[in-house]
């Protein structure tokens, strides 16, 4: 039975767990959708009662039935580098693609109906709310009056993009950043604005989830650090990441979200502010790794393999203290 | 008519990194010019970025 990786050529994260199949001999087949129509190929027929269809990359051949599982990492638009590239294409492509793989019996990191959903940040939040995740004061509006209220009960804000996109059109990028109440939040007429309290925190937490395991690492705030650098992706800083425990009660909150949205992989961020608190911030389904294992080795990647090459959904997770943290992580 | 939180966008700089490693289909990973695989080299990860939480930011909301 086959892992099948959907990701782009250049995605060296992806690299990290296919060396981990490899070194378990669990056969890939890495492809990226985008390639549709020129080194990818796919054939399926519906016949007799039954159904038979198979996947070709670069010289490798798989049949549908015989994935054990799919992740979903970095694809490309179906079709983008096809001959002749256009939405119609892309959207015939993603039919037969994605329809014939929901039809097969393989388990997915992560179902793409759950992540789909999962991606709204509306929604993150609501679900966190209903697990008992704290969550700083959130506001999405587009009435200017309602962001001045709103401003004017929680002065310490910072607005950040709905959809954790960055605009591309020129390329620029959106970091959450700090705004003055005195603000003129006019603005917020022209598009869903999202401001929340600011978390005065001494650290930010990146809890990567994995089936049942979970794998915390933590980046303290270094004293004398500018307070308007908020964004840890943003702001330059010599502090590593480092392995860090999960409060139970952290935990049995994050096991409920993953469980409510379905998901099998999420990568939470959350701020720790000076009492201990871990609020959150968002969980992205998709979330980068490589970084993390990086600074900590803490083995995600080896534990997402693990988690692909597991013969079924009814098999056991792999072995995890009771509590269900990593054992590396604490 | 610029939405409220674009007032924060900032340039960012060259979004194609140089990568000093190819994608090698018959092992479907990249490869660095001594054929050692690239993931394996994690101080050179570290130097580059591409697995950083910003790294999938142009074509992916997932970071």
């Amino acid at each position: 039975m086959t892992v099948l990786i959907l990701t782009t050529e250049e995605d060296v994260t992806a690299d990290m767990v296919v060396v981990c199949l490899n070194e378990s001999e669990v056969p890939v087949v890495r492809l990226d959708p985008a390639d549709l129509t020129g080194s990818v190929a796919l054939s399926g027929e519906f016949a007799h009662g039954s159904f038979r269809g198979h996947l070709s990359s670069g010289g490798r051949l798989v049949g549908i039935d015989g994935l054990r599982s799919v992740w979903v990492r970095r694809p490309g638009a179906p079709a983008a580098r096809a001959a002749t590239p256009s939405a119609w294409l892309t959207e015939e492509s993603a039919q037969a693609l994605y329809g014939m793989l929901l039809g097969s019996g393989a388990r997915w990191m992560n179902h793409p109906d759950a992540a789909r959903r999962a991606r709204y940040k509306p929604w993150q939040l609501g679900l966190a709310q209903r697990c008992g995740l704290p969550v700083p004061a959130t506001l999405i509006t587009t009435f200017p009056r309602a962001a001045r209220e709103f401003a004017g009960r929680h002065p310490d804000l910072v607005v950040k993009p709905v959809s954790g996109a960055h605009p591309q059109d020129p390329p620029r990028a959106v970091p959450t950043s700090r705004v003055s109440p005195e603000t003129d939040f006019a603005a917020v007429a022209f598009g869903p604005t999202l401001l929340q309290q600011r978390v005065a925190k001494r650290a930010d937490l990146r809890l990567t989830v994995v089936g049942d395991r979970l794998l915390a690492a933590r980046k303290a705030v270094v004293a004398g650090a500018d307070p308007d650098e908020v964004d840890v992706r943003f702001a330059a800083s010599a502090e590593p990441w480092r392995p860090a425990g999960v409060p139970p009660v952290v935990a049995a909150g994050v096991r409920a979200y993953v469980r409510a949205a379905g998901l099998a992989y999420g990568a939470f961020d959350f701020a720790e502010d000076g009492d201990g608190t871990w609020w959150f911030l968002e969980c992205n389904q998709s979330g980068q790794f490589g970084f993390i294992e990086v600074d900590t080795g803490q083995p995600i990647a080896r534990t997402i393999a693990e988690w692909l090459a597991r013969p079924d959904a009814g098999g056991p997770e792999p072995a995890a203290d009771p509590d269900g943290t990593d054992a590396a992580t604490r | 008519m610029q939405p409220f939180a674009l007032e924060y966008a900032r340039p960012v700089g060259d979004l194609e990194v140089a990568t000093p490693y190819v994608y090698d289909s018959g092992r479907q990973v990249n490869v660095l010019l001594d054929g050692r695989v690239a993931a394996g080299d994690h101080a050179l990860l570290r130097e580059l970025g591409t697995t950083t939480s910003t790294a999938g930011s142009k074509t992916h909301f997932d970071d």
